[in-house]
């Protein structure tokens, strides 16, 4: 049971409004073909692993929106201890969307640590509102409420992908973030 | 007496409008720590790694808050790929507060000198981060010189620590 990515992503572009999402590895080549927004960032090369550390800090800043964070699995096991701050810090406007394709799909498609249960990885963390969602009619139906209930929020979504990958977008990082703080009105 | 008095650094980090502390806690910070979480003005923030905090802080500032990092300099070693990624690569004027462990005993003239001593400064020079040194509360004024620099490069900076904050 798995969802094609490039669905879910059609699919919360549908739904998304004016939430800030946040994007690494994969999904920065894949979600740009379905949303064009000012609040979209693109996180790779910011940091290994490190881009829902990166949402939980954007998260507390600016709790009058929501932050959505697409993630690797392979990302998660770089820095599992975001977990337990997640647990302990996350804020109600976090919700991280973990895409789970067991993988390091950037570098070649090389299998993870068989076996990782990364809904228990959350669950012991302390991040008490885990879920997973292994259809792309159960995600459809519950967008709204993973968009609109309080979190912090951890969603693991299997995935799969038949559709090819866009090259690596080189766009100039210091860039990305002065776009992100004017779209957010930040000066 | 050596080290920096943890109730003047709150100060002066509340007088240059520090809204948030990212730390994981060390020997030479504890105090420094306590008092942080003590005060109501600025919100501290444990992470379980420095890569992690560090990235945390850049999350603030990028929402419009202004975080510092409080680490010890085995965890800015640690943290080397979020420095760069998230401070010096996009422009992210993260500050830190760097203990130099090993200074004071290398001072002392201990042996074997700790690792982590000699190569703190040399690693800011290569990350091309600006440093100033806090040894004492005569020095606190470093404190507004980092986060003027910092703020006008828009580059990491940082003030490296070398005994343990007083209580």
């Amino acid at each position: 049971m798995t969802i094609e990515r490039m669905d879910l992503f059609r699919s919360l572009a549908a739904h998304r409004g004016d939430e800030i999402v946040i994007m690494t590895m994969s999904a920065t080549l894949q979600w740009p073909l379905v949303s064009q927004h000012p609040l979209d960032f693109d996180f790779l090369a910011f940091g290994m692993g490190h881009a829902s550390d990166f949402g939980l800090g954007l998260a507390l800043a600016r709790p009058e929106r929501k932050t959505i964070v697409l993630k690797g699995d392979g990302g998660l096991l770089m820095s599992l201890g975001s977990l337990v701050t997640l647990g302990r810090y996350g804020p109600p406007n976090l919700l991280v969307l973990l895409l789970e394709n067991r993988s390091y799909e950037m570098t070649g498609g090389q299998p993870l640590a068989p076996g990782v249960d990364f809904a228990k990885l959350a669950q012991g963390a302390g991040v008490s509102k885990v879920e997973t969602i292994e259809f792309l009619e159960d995600f459809e139906t519950a967008l709204p409420r993973l968009l609109s209930e309080p979190g912090p929020r951890f969603v693991i979504l299997p995935v799969t992908n038949s559709e090819p990958l866009p090259p690596v977008s080189h766009t100039d990082h210091a860039g990305r973030v002065r776009d992100l703080r004017h779209a957010l009105g930040v000066m | 007496m050596t080290g920096v008095g943890s109730a003047r650094t709150v100060t002066v980090l509340k007088d240059l409008e520090f809204t948030h502390v990212v730390s994981i806690p060390d020997g030479e910070s504890r105090h420094l720590f306590a008092a942080l979480t003590d005060d109501p003005e600025i919100t501290v923030i444990s992470p379980t790694r420095e890569g992690e905090g560090l990235a945390i802080a850049a999350g603030l500032w990028v929402g419009g808050c202004k975080p510092l990092v409080l680490l010890q300099n085995t965890g800015l070693m640690e943290a080397g790929d979020a420095l760069r990624g998230c401070g010096i690569g996009p422009s992210i004027p993260l500050m830190l507060l760097v203990g130099w462990r090993g200074y004071p005993g290398t001072l002392a003239g201990r042996l074997p000198i700790d690792s982590a001593y000699p190569f703190t400064v040399p690693l800011l020079d290569a990350w091309e981060v600006p440093h100033w040194r806090l040894m004492s509360d005569e020095d606190l004024p470093v404190l507004a010189e980092m986060d003027r620099v910092a703020s006008t490069s828009s580059k990491p900076a940082a003030v490296v620590f070398g005994h343990a904050f007083l209580p």
